[in-house]
């Protein structure tokens, strides 16, 4: 991350937005001119693009990009789907995305700016002579108990919500928010309050809120259903943010591999913008508010908050070192809340029902409702929203339904979560305490079934090699350890090799406690459950 | 006091600071094992294996962090070697080393490599993963004139990434990829030779490895000698740490101890150092009869100086011999010169490069404040809101100094730069007042007009500390801003808003250039710089002033020194009795009271026969001072030249003697930068050939001539020196230290960062107005000759180019260019790189054609480095009405595509 880049950058704002501007038209000479007009190297434009998989010059030109996300590859549809599309497309017309989000039905692809998933042959050839179908994207949402995120929700209810907390003093729409105790959905769990408050004492001359909408976790798509289907609520949830902050921008960062998601946004600020409840003295409040709505170019990495932070600034998105933190120092050097969107999805509800209603909601540490979301092996699959608490059991069986094939284990809370073998799930119940001291981790609780057929090894490796594929770079042991890892297990698996175990348990150590941020820190964790809970399965790869 | 404990044991800790330098201050400079540290970058946290264990409590439960960038609060229990961190640093390196080549016995930086320390340190015996995916097969770089690269060497630290952004800011490196395939490139992935790199070297000396080199192997430990100096190539004055071998220079690199340059410098001070054995160099005495050059010995070449000297005093009088010193020399050389010509010539002939450059300067601080020296520090630009730089462009002329306020802009400090042409520095100002050359007096009138009109000025500060406001206030409010817009070309909203912003700045520093003072009303300029600073109480605290850019390496010094006809050793007034009294006493002898020539009118006193002999030391007048032809007559119409030099210079070859002087590697003493700080020059190796130091060839000759001077010592010379010049009273060789000291040294040492503090040198702070006035050289010739030409120079040479011309910098920058507005071009029909004739009232040059917005229709812009094209030629006679600091920024010229497509030398056009 460069101080200079962060300030240059900002002076352009975000009206004028580097990361946009090179997102556009990633050529050379395109580069280089924007290096003159933000008064950065080009070394930094072009380093920038060559961190992306839709931008980097190796992938452009691509016309359709196959999923290859976890989901997709434990329901093993993938390969089919490509020699169907090759029917269609040439091979080197073919990219690659990392999870679409359509876990329920699998089969994923994107095409002309919009996502599919288990098309038949003739729905196939059809797209292609259309270059566009209606989307056929269904699956179940559902909640066991509040309906704080997936309930229904009155337009004009939620426009007065605007013009209500508006009315208030900003501090008592903070405390609000405070007591309700509501916790980051991102997966690391940090209290809101206490990051708006620290925003909303940071000095700065301008303040930004940002809704990480990079939901990155393969496997995931509770956010992409609240981005599509429940947009007013992320959109008031940031509106209410920056009013206790002080901050006149809120920004979306949305994952490319998500266009509807985009689109769906796009529409309801329209909406807003129409009712008059964006913009300058938003209902002579005095409060200023606008939004901007980013789309991503392919970067796992970029649902780490600073790393987001870099994206948007237009510098490659490398991991931040904290402090500053961004409440003190985020986008373009200034206070800056990044939240994630089923974080900010709460806010109506806690602001329409009080904090001590949301609070009341699930346990006593993790308040309020869990989106889930189950993959195409549940006999149910779809979004769930249950309170904080509820056994994971419920969710599987009752809710899920239960599988539709054999399953040897859950990976939950998406690659950086635990690996859950069947014989814990009655031990769980969602929220964030009962998985850590089990073991395991809530993360963002997106649910992938690991077949029963499928091997251990082969799934071990293909977490290093995602992790190696997802790798900023930057710190030393997840850009080295991450790939020795998926040559360790390719080797061992081709049989040339026996993994030296204590060789393993130290990359896993150096990994765990060496790297930067969760993603080299977090990829041990369900290789250790794995190694703990399938050690009969792999010892055969082991000296 | 708040603690945190270091391995069970407690230690105070300092605010916001990380674990590691908590850990360094107690532990000393390696606590733990680092590598993508670097003192003068910020913390960046990629490689790991400084981390530590930290627990809330004594035997509590830990958190490996790293030190790097974690801060240290109360009562942190630090564990600095436990069994975890320790495994942790050694399985982070055996990941390193699963991609790098295990060369080290042929490595350039065996024995000083980051990485093998490390290595060693961590006690790493095999590497235990098996063969894998690795980068050894890339490719070196060896296209560029200094840098080298061999990125198979490359661990990804960032370490060359965050030195090109954060200490140069110049954005050449990044890396390109992600994860493990992520790479270092240079522009769009270019070589060094293709990208914009400065050549700095501030990539090379942060690799810990030999991924990022220089062809003279800078990290190499082949040299096992390293001395401390001080750089000879701008008033930034650098130190640098010069590695040799058996008396040769091997490389240079720069301390990070430095107060003055942290470690960075430019690729002048880091790179151009080779012209110091360069086989032309001068290396014995010689004496021109019948038209050549014959060597002799020393005592040949004084004794014919001597008789020379002796005779024209008893015929002609001392008046009739004059001196010019050389800024590049040290303070003791440049006082034993002006002694000579007082002492024992007996005249005030005595003048110094300062004249050409910044003599507006020293004059017009003076008036204002009583002291002719930049009143703050360089470090003030961190407690600055507001930096207003006129006249200069300091990324290339003092590249230190235009890195850290470039550096200050990037981050959003606000940035005023008032210049005709579209510097480094006003690509990233908030305000760039691009002005018609020669109207800063316009501008500056403006800008206060307006500040009074805002009501922005500081009224107590001027009642306290001021005189003359009453009588400036009504002039500036009666200003014609329409007249002041029409003639400076800026519309006077931008100038507006310039001036608010000054003003309103909490504190606001001003640094200026030879773009303020080489005009005809250049003394006045700095004047008025003064008054902007006074009027809006900008003086006397950290984070203001005006600071002026001081050009050579002891520009300053020599000034200080008395290189100058109307004041003695520490500015003392020669015309004053009581002085000349008190320098009499200090000398022994008789010293004149009559002020001397300054160098335009050493010249007119040769033209017109009056002036028979003069020793210049160091200084190329010919190629460098204006009208060159004029230049060239003096000389010849002078009986005796005798010219000090490292090189045949166009001046040199119109010698009658030659002396070969010494560079700045190869003698001792003192040089003065910019913001009065006297630090010490070591030699580094002995003067080449029979070269010698200048100093002593000056005793030589004072000796001979029948003064007792002893032999050149820097300790000695400075003791004579701290004993007459009042502001040096406190400083001796020793007391210098590594840092040197910012003048005036009291008795007891202190030394001064921030000058008028409580009150003025000369009491109360002088205001005044001064109205714009149109130079002569417009007025005269602008019909004939519509566009104005503007001299400047660039990063890679210095002056005259005698030194720089001699190094690989020339592969760099190969010739002098004219920017040319592109609409100027096309209706000459002029395209990019042809070459045009540019003639004004005193010559013609041909000169290659750079096209560029850098500079607006009307006006043109060159550099003087190369004695080839001979730029001053084309310049006039016109001088700073109060100093006759010449005015090389405004030159009325006409252009037309040149008539030859192949390159003459100036002499050859010339009528």
């Amino acid at each position: 991350m460069s101080k200079n880049i962060s300030s240059l950058s900002g002076r352009q704002g975000l009206e004028n937005n580097l990361f946009e501007r090179i997102s556009e038209r990633p050529d050379k000479e395109t580069l280089a001119a924007l290096a003159e007009e933000f008064l950065v190297g080009k070394a930094n434009t072009f380093g920038a693009v060559t961190f992306y998989d839709f931008l980097k010059p190796e992938n452009q030109g691509k016309e359709v990009y196959v999923c290859n996300g976890t989901a997709c590859l434990c329901a093993g549809t993938q390969e089919k789907l490509q020699q169907d599309l090759e029917k269609h497309v040439s091979a080197d017309k073919i990219g690659h995305m990392t999870c679409l989000g359509r876990c329920h039905e699998n089969a994923a692809f994107q095409y002309n700016g919009k996502n599919y998933s288990n098309l038949n042959e003739e729905e196939l050839s059809s797209l292609f002579e259309q270059k566009s179908l209606p989307g056929t994207d269904d699956y179940i949402i559902q909640h066991r108990g509040t309906p704080v995120l997936t309930g229904e929700y009155d337009k004009n209810e939620l426009f007065d919500l605007i013009r209500n907390f508006l009315n208030q003093n900003s501090a008592d729409v903070l405390d609000e928010i405070i007591s309700s105790g509501v916790r980051g959905r991102g997966g690391a769990g940090f209290p809101m309050g206490i990051k708006l408050e620290g925003c909303r004492n940071a000095a700065g001359k301008q303040k930004f809120i940002v809704c990480n909408a990079d939901e990155g976790d393969p496997g995931a798509y509770s956010d992409r259903y609240l981005l599509e289907k429940q947009p007013l609520l992320v959109l008031i949830g940031m509106m209410a943010a920056g009013y206790v902050c002080g901050a006149e921008w809120g920004v979306l960062y949305i994952r490319g591999e998500y266009p509807e998601s985009v689109s769906a946004c796009e529409s309801a600020i329209k909406e807003l913008t129409d009712a008059g409840l964006l913009g300058q003295n938003i209902n002579g409040s005095g409060f200023n508010y606008a939004f901007k709505v980013v789309t991503a170019q392919g970067a796992y990495i970029c649902g780490e908050e600073t790393a987001l932070l870099s994206s948007l600034e237009g510098q490659r998105p490398e991991v931040r070192v904290r402090p500053p933190y961004p409440v003190q120092e985020g986008l373009f050097r200034m206070p800056t809340v990044v939240n994630n969107v089923e974080t900010l999805a709460a806010v109506p509800y806690i602001l329409l029902n009080g904090g001590e209603a949301y609070k009341k909601i699930g346990t006593e540490r993790s308040s309020g409702t869990k989106l889930l979301s189950l993959d195409s092996f549940f006999n149910r699959p779809g979004i769930y929203e249950v309170d904080m608490g509820t056994s994971l059991n419920t969710v599987v069986t009752e809710l899920g339904g239960g599988f539709k094939s054999k399953v040897k284990a859950l990976h939950i809370g998406g690659p950086l979560g635990g690996l859950v073998p069947l014989s814990k799930i009655n031990d769980l119940s969602v929220d964030f305490e009962s998985f850590s001291q089990n073991g395991f981790l809530l993360g963002h609780a997106s649910v992938i079934c690991v077949p029963f057929d499928f091997p251990m090894a082969k799934y071990i490796e293909h977490l290093f090699e995602f992790t190696a594929d997802e790798s900023c770079g930057k710190c030393f042991p997840c850009r080295l350890g991450s790939v020795r890892g998926q040559e360790m297990f390719e080797k061992a698996q081709e049989g040339s090799y026996k993994i030296d175990r204590q060789l393993l348990d130290d990359l896993l150590e150096t990994l765990e406690q060496g790297s930067l941020c969760a993603l080299g820190g977090g990829v041990p964790l369900p290789i250790k459950n794995a190694l703990q809970y399938f050690e009969e399965e792999l010892k055969g790869y082991f000296e | 006091m708040k603690k945190a404990y270091i391995n069970n044991k407690a230690y105070e800790i300092n605010n916001g600071e990380t674990i590691l330098s908590f850990l360094k201050r107690y532990m000393g400079d390696k606590p733990v094992p680092t590598l993508c540290d670097a003192p003068n970058l910020e913390p960046f946290g990629s490689c790991r294996v400084c981390s530590v264990e930290v627990a809330l409590e004594a035997g509590g439960r830990t958190k490996t962090v790293a030190s790097c960038h974690t801060p240290v609060q109360e009562n942190f229990h630090i564990y600095t070697e436990t069994e975890s961190v320790k495994r942790l640093r050694k399985n982070i390196i055996e990941l390193v080393l699963t991609d790098h080549p295990l060369d080290c016995l042929t490595c350039e930086v065996n024995g000083n490599c980051e990485l093998q320390d490390v290595a060693a340190s961590v006690g790493i015996r095999s590497v235990r993963y098996p063969e894998g995916k690795t980068h050894l097969d890339r490719e070196k770089d060896l296209s560029h004139a200094y840098m080298t690269s061999d990125l198979s060497k490359c661990i990804n630290c960032y370490r060359c990434v965050r030195a090109c952004d954060e200490v140069q800011g110049q954005f050449v490196l990044s890396m390109a990829g992600r994860g493990f395939e992520s790479r270092i490139i240079k522009g769009m992935d270019t070589s060094f030779a293709d990208s914009d790199c400065v050549s700095c070297g501030a990539c090379s000396q942060a690799c810990p490895t030999s991924a990022i080199s220089d062809i003279f192997e800078s990290k190499s430990i082949v040299s096992s000698t390293k001395t401390r100096t001080v750089c000879t190539y701008c008033g930034v004055g650098c130190n640098l740490e010069v590695a040799s071998t058996n008396g040769n220079i091997q490389s240079i690199r720069a301390p990070y101890d430095a107060e003055v340059n942290s470690g960075h410098t430019c690729l002048k001070g880091r790179y151009a150092f080779s012209f110091y054995d360069h086989p032309e160099r001068l290396r014995d005495p010689m004496i021109k009869r019948n038209g050549t050059f014959e060597k002799v010995t020393w005592d040949e070449a004084y004794d014919f100086i001597v008789d020379k000297f002796n005779q024209i005093k008893a015929t002609e009088g001392p008046d009739a011999i004059a001196g010019i010193s050389s800024s590049r020399c040290t303070n003791e050389e440049n006082y034993l010169m002006q002694k000579f010509i007082r002492a024992v010539v007996g005249t005030n002939n005595i003048d110094g490069c300062a004249r050409v450059c910044h003599s507006p300067t020293a004059l017009g601080m003076q008036r204002a404040f009583g002291t002719g020296a930049a009143t703050n520090s360089v470090e003030d630009l961190h407690y600055t809101n507001c930096m207003m730089v006129i006249g200069a462009n300091p990324t290339a002329a003092h590249p230190v100094t235009g890195a850290r306020i470039k550096q200050q802009a990037m981050k959003g400090k606000t940035l005023i730069v008032i210049d005709p042409r579209k510097t480094e520095l006003a690509k990233y100002a908030d305000h760039h007042l691009a002005l018609r050359p020669g109207t800063n007096v316009a501008v500056l009138n403006m800008m206060m007009h307006y500040i009074l009109k805002e009501n922005l000025h500081d009224q107590e500060f001027l009642s306290a500390r001021t005189e003359g406001f009453d009588g400036f206030k009504e002039e500036i409010l009666n200003l014609d801003i329409d007249k002041m817009e029409a003639v400076s070309g800026v519309d006077r909203e931008q100038v507006r808003a310039a001036a608010i912003a000054y003003a309103s700045a909490e504190n606001a520093m001003s640094f200026h250039g030879l773009g303020v003072t080489e005009h005809s009303q250049g003394t006045y300029t700095v004047q008025q710089i003064a008054d902007l600073a006074m009027i809006t109480g900008n003086i006397g605290r950290r984070g203001v002033g005006v600071n002026p850019l001081r050009g050579q390496n002891n520009v300053q010094g020599s000034a200080d020194m008395g290189v100058q006809p109307h004041q003695g050793a520490g500015y003392l007034d020669v015309t004053n009795p009581d002085i000349n009294k008190a320098y009499k006493d200090f000398y022994g002898v008789e010293v004149p009271s009559e002020i001397g020539y300054k160098i335009p009118e050493m010249f007119d006193a040769a033209l017109a026969g009056q002036l028979k002999a003069i020793w210049i030391i160091g200084e190329d007048v010919v190629q460098t001072d204006p009208n060159t032809q004029k230049v060239i007559k003096a000389l010849k119409n002078t009986d005796l030249v005798i010219v000090q030099e490292l090189f045949m210079t166009e001046t040199a070859k119109y010698a009658d003697v030659i002396l070969p002087g010494a560079s700045f590697l190869e003698k001792s003493g003192t040089f003065t930068n910019g913001e009065r700080r006297v630090q010490r020059v070591n030699a580094v190796v002995k003067p080449v050939g029979n070269s010698k130091v200048d100093g002593q060839i000056i005793i030589d000759v004072m000796n001979r001539m029948g003064y007792n001077q002893a032999d050149y010592t820097p300790d000695g010379m400075l003791e004579e020196i701290s004993q007459i010049v009042p502001f040096f009273k406190g400083i001796s060789w020793s007391r210098l230290g590594k840092n040197g000291l910012q003048w005036p040294v009291a008795e007891d040492g202190t030394d001064t960062q921030i000058l008028h503090t409580e009150t003025f040198k000369r009491g109360l702070g002088r205001i005044d107005f001064f109205p714009f006035e149109e130079s002569n050289e417009l007025l005269e010739h602008q019909e004939e000759y519509p566009f104005i030409l503007t001299t400047n120079r660039n990063l890679e040479h210095y002056n005259c180019g005698a030194m720089t011309r001699r190094t690989n910098n020339v592969e760099i920058s190969t010739e002098d260019l004219l920017w040319i507005n592109p609409a100027d071009a096309e209706a000459k029909g002029i395209k990019d790189g042809e070459l045009i004739c540019v003639k004004s009232p005193r010559g013609k040059v041909d000169i290659k054609a750079f096209v560029t917005d850098g500079v607006k229709p009307g006006v043109l812009s060159t550099t003087f480095h190369f004695p080839e094209i001979m730029v001053n030629n084309l310049t006039s006679d016109v001088h700073d009405s109060q100093a006759m600091c010449p005015e090389y920024k405004v030159v009325a010229v006409d252009i037309r595509k040149a008539k030859n497509t192949a390159f003459r030398k100036a002499g050859e056009l010339v009528d």
